[in-house]
């Protein structure tokens, strides 16, 4: 290999404990899903129903594997190499902004890579067990596993070299990662079976950028409602999607890497106050006063907890003109739903409207939340700002509860931007307003539960990329991976199995709330409820421990 | 809290911190008065931030005591926090925030009420020169900014006393000229300042008294000026030899004239003896007449000045072979004893 950035990125990454560890894990994992499924007894299903269900639910395990880790380490990459000014010494080499480039996509692309020809063993026993073709499925599955991994690790990339901090990094690539997997596969659930026959093309065509769709139509399922008859020319569609996709991002890192990146002014610091008259006059009735970034803050109220003011104004989102913002988005996405509602409903129900509703509400929090709270100490942490908030006679109960309100707010002020979108239930059936009460609720508890989770978290670690990664894959895999063994109802798990799974997973107690169809008989309401406020106790107990351990002497 | 101004303002008494079997710190103690400033000399490693850890209560010592205006800075560090303004060697910036809003929270961390957290921070910034700072983001601060607005915090609280981990590292010469300069107003002004730097010719124009570490024991403290002559007792001479003249022939006979325990350093290329000494004037005019009499070609015979950079190395050498001495040193043999 000639390319030093790539055997440094590879093998740094393969000298890491975790790492082996990861791969042992995934690897155990798979063996057990084979191993359970594999025939006993000598029943053999003649059908292949048992092995093709141990393949779907390893293929969907393979992708939000994919999703998750595939831009953990490249999203922390770039940032990390321009915080330590590393990238000013690689820039410097006779090493091309391709080349640099070019080995951090390798590097990171081969560790999601390993994963996945540690999950070959797993398929050829699919394959050997029967029911699953080779060319229909398992090809096909790996070409949209390898195509995703690479787009998503060149897309963290770009995002790395845009961040100035490693959480900001990681928030934007999973941002960015959640909109093409799942925001995608929106617009085909109101554009199939549109009279305008070019609009539902269109749906198709944005449908087929979700890779989660896409392995939805090779396996023959459904991921929403209309997702299921996507077809092979999906799966093509996807590719080359995806291909593009990766090209665009890849042109775009190697543009934006090279001199240019150092070779930009510091921030003026203009305050409106201290403009002309006109200028004044013009910015307050523009940002309506309060909401002008370039206001001049007044200091710290005497009832208002320091840490929460801090933590507002240091966040990039918590920051008045940037929260407008995203609560406008919000708001926005949330009308365009309402609308499609009131459009849709005679043909689709407003229950499934309540459905994409609620997937998109727990998608927002389980994308906003870890971004939020998982980097709340442990960024403090790892700058060395947490010894001078040791210095200073605030209590852990008070930085605590400062740092927890201020994601709380963030949080509070996006969800019920999102909440207009459940007036079209209403209009349409009054007699839903229980049901959109208990949905409400759930929501609530799924966000207080993945806040406190992911603030636990990031007292845990000393690193904010550490503590966000791992905030993000525990959220992940209770609010998404649990469903991996409702999907195996039926066949591979009991009726009490899939209830205890589900009753840890906020957001199956959400679908069920809304009535979504295969998760009602769970009963999953209230039970859920007491488990995520023991567990949000819980949680609040190990940050406050960290915390004291951490204010302590050494 | 005030007290008489002849107490001292920091104390360390024995003070020892261990790490499992590596000893970090053994058996420091220093004490300073109010508005002394103390240069705490060491290199890498040797455990200045441990004992700076221990002083403002982020770490808790093995052994011993240290104590800041009568409190202890282990039991009590809730007081010690107010009584302190620190300055670690990393700034701890917060991005997306001006720097007024930095100054802000820490005011208000420090529960300094509204209207007098607004003088504070004009103080503060108009102190250390960087009232034009005040609407600035933190993180688009140059380093010597950095370093002011670091200060600036440690003083919101108005403690008396400030450690100031190298607060002179990695400025430029006219920005090292300004923070010197607010360091001896801040002494002016009554304050305690604890202060490390790698700068020495730095520290000397600003320190009354000076503290020199390494390997965590403590090798020198006191004033600057009883740590120089004490340094003096042994002088560092040079002679400068004629070009064509044998340094090392030169060097034998020079040795022979001190005494065998003098060591003579000869440098052929610059022709040059050099040696260090406690020999009086008149015993060393002596010895020049005798070095030319046997026939040596001297141009110049000079005492070479001394400054605490020379004293920092004579102190950390000596304590190196100290420390040589005592590793070579045979175990006691059963039931002997080690005078």
């Amino acid at each position: 290999m000639n390319n030093p950035v790539v055997e440094r990125e590879l093998t740094g990454m393969l000298r890491r404990g975790r790492t082996l560890a990861a791969q042992v894990i995934f690897a155990s994992v798979l063996a057990a899903a084979v191993v359970l499924a594999w025939p006993h007894g000598g029943n053999v299903s003649l059908t292949g129903a048992q092995s093709q269900q141990v393949f779907r639910l390893f293929s969907y395990a393979l992708l939000l594997g994919a999703i998750v880790i595939a831009p953990a380490f490249p999203a922390v990459s770039l940032v990390r190499e321009k915080q330590a000014g590393t990238l000013a010494l690689l820039l410097n080499s006779p090493l091309t902004p391709r080349a640099i480039f070019g080995g951090k996509l390798l590097g990171a692309v081969g560790f999601v890579l390993m994963l996945v020809v540690l999950s070959l063993p797993a398929a050829a026993a699919c394959y050997v067990m029967g029911g699953v073709s080779l060319t229909g499925e398992i090809v096909p599955v790996y070409l949209i596993l390898i195509a995703a991994s690479i787009q998503y690790c060149a897309i963290a990339l770009y995002m790395s070299l845009r961040a100035r901090r490693v959480d900001g990094a990681l928030r934007l690539a999973y941002a960015a990662v959640f909109v093409l997997a799942v925001l995608t596969m929106v617009p085909a659930e109101f554009t199939q079976g549109s009279m305008f026959t070019s609009l539902a093309t269109a749906g198709d065509w944005v449908g087929a950028m979700s890779p989660l769709a896409t392995m939805a139509g090779v396996l023959g399922q459904s991921v929403l409602t209309n997702a299921g008859t996507l077809t092979t020319s999906h799966t093509v569609a996807f590719l080359v999607i995806s291909l593009c996709v990766t090209l665009l991002f890849s042109l775009l890192t190697i543009r934006r890497l090279g001199q240019r990146l150092f070779d930009q002014p510091r921030a003026a610091g203009k305050i409106t106050d201290d403009r002309s008259g006109g200028v004044r006059f013009f910015r307050r009735v523009m940002y309506l006063w309060f909401f002008d970034p370039q206001r001049r803050s007044r200091l710290t109220g005497p009832l208002a907890n320091p840490v929460f003011v801090k933590e507002l104004r240091t966040s990039r989102f918590g920051r008045s003109h940037w929260l407008m913002r995203l609560v406008g988005l919000c708001l926005v996405v949330s009308l365009g739903l309402m609308l499609a509602a009131a459009y849709g409903a005679a043909s689709a129900g407003s229950h499934v409207m309540g459905m994409i509703l609620v997937l998109l509400q727990v998608a927002l929090i389980l994308l906003i939340t870890p971004g939020l709270a998982g980097g709340l100490i442990s960024s403090e942490v790892e700058s060395g700002s947490w010894q001078l908030l040791q210095m200073t006679p605030l209590s852990a109960r008070r930085i605590v509860t400062g740092k927890i309100l201020s994601s709380l707010w963030t949080l509070f002020l996006l969800l019920l931007a999102t909440v207009p979108g459940y007036l079209a239930m209403l209009v349409i059936d009054t007699s839903e307003a229980a049901r959109v009460g208990r949905v409400l609720t759930a929501l609530a508890v799924t966000a207080l539960f993945a806040l406190l989770t992911a603030s636990a978290i990031s007292a845990m670690f000393r690193k904010a990329a550490t503590s966000t990664g791992t905030a993000y894959g525990v959220l992940l895999l209770v609010c998404v991976g649990t469903l991996g063994i409702w999907q195996g109802r039926g066949t591979l798990f009991g009726f009490q199995a899939v209830r205890a799974a589900l009753l840890i997973n906020p957001l199956a107690a959400t679908l069920a709330a809304i009535g979504a169809p295969g998760f009602t008989p769970y009963q999953l309401i209230p039970a859920n409820w007491y488990i995520m406020a023991v567990a949000g106790a819980l949680a609040v107990g190990v940050m406050v421990v960290c915390v004291w351990r951490l204010t302590k002497p050494q | 809290m005030t007290q008489a101004p002849d107490l001292p303002v920091v104390k360390a008494t024995d003070l020892t911190k261990k790490y499992g079997a590596f000893t970090a710190l053994d058996k420091l103690s220093i004490e300073l008065l109010k508005g002394q400033i103390l240069g705490f000399i060491g290199p890498n490693g040797a455990g200045k931030t441990t004992t700076i850890k221990i002083l403002v209560g982020l770490a808790k010592p093995t052994a011993g005591e240290a104590y800041i205006v009568g409190c202890n800075c282990t039991t009590e560090s809730k007081k010690i926090k107010r009584l302190v303004g620190y300055m670690p060697d990393t700034f701890g910036a917060y991005d997306n925030m001006r720097v007024q809003e930095y100054l802000d929270f820490f005011g208000a961390a420090f529960a300094i009420p509204r209207k007098q957290r607004r003088t504070r921070i004009d103080w503060v910034l108009e102190t250390t020169g960087a009232t034009h700072m005040r609407d600035l983001f933190v993180e688009s601060l140059s380093h010597g900014m950095k370093q002011r607005i670091g200060i600036a915090r440690t003083l919101l609280h108005d403690p008396p006393v400030l450690i100031l981990d190298e607060p002179a590292n990695g400025l430029d010469p006219t920005a090292r000229v300004e923070m010197r300069q607010i360091l001896l107003k801040l002494a002016d002004m009554g304050k305690t300042l604890i202060v490390t730097s790698h700068i020495l010719p730095e520290l000397s124009r600003i320190c009354n008294v000076v503290a020199i570490i390494t390997g965590g024991k403590l090798r020198a403290f006191g004033s600057l000026d009883t740590i120089m002559h004490d340094l003096r007792q042994k002088r560092l001479f040079e002679v400068q030899l004629a070009g064509t003249a044998d340094a090392a022939a030169a060097a034998a006979r020079l040795s022979d004239l001190l005494g065998t325990s003098v060591p003579v350093e000869a440098s052929q290329v610059e022709g040059l003896l050099r040696f260090s000494t406690t020999l009086a004037d008149e015993e060393l005019a002596h010895v020049l007449r005798e070095l030319i009499a046997r026939g040596v070609m001297v141009t110049q015979f000079r005492e070479v000045q001394q400054d605490l950079e020379d004293a920092f190395l004579s102190v950390t050498r000596a304590a190196a072979e100290q420390d040589r001495l005592a590793a070579d040193v045979p175990a006691p043999a059963a039931g002997g004893a080690v005078s």
